[in-house]
């Protein structure tokens, strides 16, 4: 072609590529109009027009639920980003929401439906959905409901109506795992406040915030919703800074941003609530009457409270100074309005529920409870089919009972829904032993994973972005709200809904469900929503009600607020922590923690989410071990030297991070590694910790206490190169020329 | 014509990554493996940075995201022999992809360590390649890429307003770090409208003494403005000198 010709083609095309634009919506990039969601979905089987569409859909359940966008091009995801409308969110995300789009397209998703070659090899071969179905069907059918169970990670609040019906066809019984801490946590609200969602501090509005170990900021309950206040808490408000304290054993990515950080003993948690009560209550800060609810709770009363738990006495066990505590109490009453939250570790403790009770409980002295900048409640799901049974949440003492059931053969038919007990139950716990041993395991994971490996047929389940469903997130911004899930692109591969196929396999056992598929559960229930004839969309008819529900992504009221009650008896009694080993033998302390990224190992099969550095060591794609500079030094050793790390339940060999933050007499190490199954990007990483942890359990929630171990250390001799951040470019924080510069408040 | 700048609050960065990860999926960059970073090539267009100051129990570990800092006299520019670096007419610090030869004079001459070298040919899993953006370049291997401030949304926005026949709209555009950026710490716009967010946000912190950017005595002219952290335990006066 000659160079005439070119530009004439060129231009013409051009021109072409202008007007065609013109006439409809541009691509993105532009947040007032691009991200204005305009049109719900309706999957067609490819869109070729060269140009983006913006879909809203949900979040996963354990991420938070809440409102995504999705930017789709040619039928093919391309960007994750929060719902601008959202509420509680509005337009923000994290690093997970934006891995979604690698679970979608991961290399190792299973396929289609696959059956064990030999059951326990890991081994499998495709079968036909036609013929899965059927024999999935027969198996429910010769088990019959009694003798089968589903085990699922925590369901979307749509799958949890399915599996609702489910359970009422065939009497399947239904049990969720979810990590210990969260259990831990819903059992403190539900005996503290009454109610079965969990809350949300009101940051925004919070003046201060006293946070005892809750990773709020990274990976806890709702992250996004929880950073988003965190940032109006800081400089949101012209003038005003919201102050901050976090109290726990580890400098973790979250304490990290604490204006104060105070290191403690593990598991003191509740004991320093105590003292900070004692505080309160011998200095008059805070009327008397506020006591009584407190005092119920933990079974306490004015004079022992003022007898056992002075400051002085906690400063013995805690690791704080009878000063410190003094200090955190004052602080409490001198910003106004205070808040105060726990979790993570605070949680794992052998007294963990006591720890959260006793910690949350301080909200009712503060009378922060539904208070702007306070502990705002959240009511209950907007329909109740969308409520998830708290009593399908099982404690640890209640998985090795259910375990005990499936090796004695009262169970015979396991079906596992996107849990992973194998990998995220101890050892201890038999899950792997009882799954061996029960007459047929089903699985709907879309990956192969530990739980998986050990399955006769797997019916993979679709991404979250390709199925249709509705998401009460929890915890919600304090009011009602519900995201709705709509399938952004076609499926990817030959999986179906998780929901769909509960509903086909009812209907082959001949008691269908009340609807013919999980899009119809989803837009039925979605219209019960209108008939509440409140909330935020205002429709002529039932169309234009789902058109609009699509097309913003959710449903919310705000006038629909929580509600709780106060407790006027003992929940719990305060316990001092406890730690398996001898102290002489095993001189440390053992710290679990959840990594940022991958969470407790669920995601680790995502690469972006892998090679994302952990915050404060910036270690990424293994496991560690962490400790302090003082414990380092005393037992020569550097970051990159291989120790072995000694617990009475184990021995692991790992390379070494000296940690300066590290507390001297604790040794930390990463959840989110050591998985032998889960596909090419986690397989072969690291350990998981929970191998190492000692079967405690709290004495009151039932839960492991993964942060109850003693430890010791012993160097190998030899060294590792540990894949991290830190080194990768030059850059030295000198005190002359600072790279991040700190100034002191304005007066 | 506008004069895109971004603010970084690093008293509302919380070191989650989002930005991260939001960059890595809108401009393609390739998978940072862990042999990646055994080699210390890891490819990060903005990352983030943690610094240590105190020791146990009075210490903090900071963070700060650091993207390319678009030098308005950006040192990188004048050394690359083919042309490859070279500045917009609205201040960002570009690369031409197909242009660059590999000689790597660029990074050698940035301070920031903000431009990152392709030493193998980027790799994806043929599924994963669904993700792509089609609007960004796949860098080959031999070629320099950083930060451009998601120029191929800045364009499409003005391709858009000016089908429309309008000028921009203040603040029409953003990059993907900063939509992504959780707790709004991160916050693009056009320096030189005065009621950009970017504008606004740089005006009330010069007042309050907060704003400074990285070597800023170089003289190369940032157009990534940080606000400083605050801490109570600090002892510096707010004025804050350097």
């Amino acid at each position: 072609m000659r160079r005439r010709d070119f530009l004439k083609v060129a231009a013409t095309s051009a021109t072409g590529a202008v007007l065609f634009a013109g006439c409809g919506r541009i691509g993105d990039g532009v947040p007032e109009t691009e991200f204005k969601i305009a049109q719900p979905v309706y999957t067609p089987n490819d869109w070729a027009f060269g140009r983006d569409a913006w879909f809203a859909t949900a979040a996963p359940p354990d991420q938070g639920g809440y409102g995504l966008i999705v930017r789709v091009f040619e039928g093919r995801a391309k960007k994750v980003d929060g719902n601008p409308d959202f509420p509680g969110v509005r337009g923000k995300s994290d690093a997970r929401a934006q891995a979604l789009v690698q679970e979608l397209y991961h290399p190792d998703r299973l396929a289609g439906p696959q059956r064990a070659t030999t059951r326990g090899s890991g081994q499998f071969q495709p079968i036909g959905w036609d013929s899965a179905l059927q024999q999935v069907a027969q198996i429910l059918r010769d088990a019959g409901g009694q003798r089968a169970v589903l085990i699922t990670t925590r369901p979307s609040s749509l799958q949890a109506a399915i599996i609702a019906a489910f359970q009422r066809v065939t009497g399947i019984r239904h049990a969720i795992l979810e990590p210990d801490e969260l259990v831990v946590l819903r059992s403190a609200v539900r005996r503290l406040f009454g109610v079965s969602t969990l809350p949300i501090p009101d940051l925004a509005n919070a003046s201060f915030l006293l946070n005892f170990g809750a990773e709020f900021l990274h990976g806890w309950i709702a992250p996004v919703q929880l950073a988003r206040a965190y940032g109006e808490f800081r400089q949101g408000r012209p003038g005003q800074r919201g102050l901050y304290y976090h109290v726990g054993p580890r400098l973790s990515a979250t304490a990290a941003n604490a204006d104060r950080w105070f290191p403690i003993v593990p598991g003191t948690e509740g004991l320093i609530a105590l003292a900070i009560a004692n505080v309160l209550l011998t200095e008059g800060a805070v009327p008397r009457d506020r006591f009584a609810p407190y005092f119920a709770a933990l079974g306490l009363d004015e004079a022992r409270l003022t007898n056992d738990y002075s400051p002085e006495r906690v400063a013995t066990t805690s690791g704080l100074t009878a000063e410190q505590i003094r200090e955190l109490a004052h602080a409490l009453v001198e910003h106004e309005p205070a808040v105060v939250i726990a979790g993570t570790n605070a949680a794992a403790s052998t007294n963990g529920l006591f720890n959260l009770v006793a910690t949350l409980g301080l909200n009712l002295l503060l009378d922060s409870l539904n208070q702007p900048g306070g502990l705002l409640l959240n009511p209950e799901p907007p329909l109740p089919e969308l409520r998830i049974a708290d009593d399908a949440i099982l404690t640890q003492r209640q998985w090795a009972e259910l375990f005990q059931q499936i090796q004695s053969g009262a169970i015979s038919t396991v079906l596992v829904y996107r849990a992973n007990p194998v990998y995220a139950l101890p050892p201890a716990t038999g899950a792997a032993e009882a799954l061996r041993a029960a007459q047929h395991v089903v699985s709907f994971s879309p990956f192969v994973d530990e739980t998986t490996q050990l399955a006769d047929i797997v019916l993979p389940d679709q991404a979250w972005l390709e199925q249709w469903g509705l998401e009460v997130p929890d915890p919600g911004p304090g009011f009602a709200a519900v995201a709705v899930r709509q399938p952004v692109v076609q499926p990817f591969v030959d999986a179906h809904a998780f929901g769909d196929v509960l509903i086909q396999l009812a209907t082959q056992l001949g008691q269908p469900l009340p609807w013919a598929s999980q899009e119809e559960a989803t837009k039925t229930l979605a219209l019960q929503l209108r008939r509440l004839g409140r909330g935020n969309i205002q429709a002529a008819d039932d169309k234009q009600f789902l058109v609009t529900l699509q097309a913003q992504g959710g449903w919310w009221d705000e006038q629909s607020r929580g509600s709780g009650t106060v407790p006027s008896s003992p929940v719990v009694q305060p316990r001092e922590p406890s730690f398996a080993g001898d102290s002489a033998q095993f001189p440390y302390l053992l710290v679990p923690y959840p990594l940022p990224a991958i969470g407790y190992g669920e995601l680790a099969h995502l690469p972006w989410l892998q090679a994302l550095p952990e915050p404060v060591s910036t270690n990424v794609w293994q496991s560690w071990v962490e400790v302090a500079q003082r414990t380092a030094d005393e037992l020569g050793l550097s970051t990159g030297d291989v120790v072995r790390l000694i617990t009475p339940q184990a021995t692991v060999e790992l390379p070494v991070y000296v940690n300066p933050a590290g507390q001297p007499g604790l040794v930390a190490i990463p959840f989110g590694q050591g998985h032998t199954a889960l596909g090419r990007y986690a397989e072969g990483r690291g350990v998981n910790p929970l191998t190492l942890a000692a079967p405690e359990n709290d004495g009151d929630a039932g839960t492991l206490a993964w942060c109850a171990t003693r430890c010791r250390i012993e160097k190998t001799g030899r060294r590792a190169r540990l894949a991290r951040f830190e080194g990768m470019v030059p850059a030295f924080q000198l005190e002359e020329f600072p790279i991040v510069r700190v100034m002191a408040p304005s007066a | 014509m506008p004069r895109w700048g971004m603010v970084i609050d690093l008293d509302r960065c919380i070191g989650c990554g989002a930005c991260v990860v939001a960059c890595q999926a809108e401009n393609n960059v390739p998978i940072n493996t862990e042999d990646v970073y055994h080699q210390r090539r890891a490819i990060a267009w903005i990352r983030l940075e943690r610094y240590w100051e105190g020791e146990f129990p009075n210490v903090k570990a900071r963070y700060i995201p650091v993207p390319c800092m678009q030098c308005t006299n950006a040192p990188c520019e004048p050394v690359c022999p083919v042309y490859a670096t070279y500045h917009t007419t609205e201040g960002i610090n570009m690369q031409v992809y197909n242009r660059c030869i590999g000689t790597r004079y660029c990074s050698i001459n940035c301070h920031w360590h903000v431009r990152f070298f392709n030493f193998w040919e980027p790799k994806w899993p043929d599924s994963l390649k669904n993700q792509l953006n089609p609007d960004v370049t796949v860098r080959s291997r031999g070629v320099m890429e950083k930060c451009n401030f998601c120029v191929h949304r800045i364009v499409k926005a003005e391709q858009k307003a000016k089908v429309e026949g309008r000028a921009l709209r203040t603040d029409e555009v953003t990059t993907a770090c900063a939509q992504a950026c959780p707790t709004n710490a991160i916050v693009f716009g056009d320096l030189d409208d005065p009621n950009s967010a970017v504008s606004q946000l740089l005006a009330q912190a010069e007042k309050e003494h907060r704003v400074y950017r990285l070597l800023e005595d170089l003289g190369t002219d940032p157009k990534v403005y940080y606000l400083k952290k605050i801490d109570i335990e600090a002892t510096t006066a707010p004025a804050g000198a350097h």
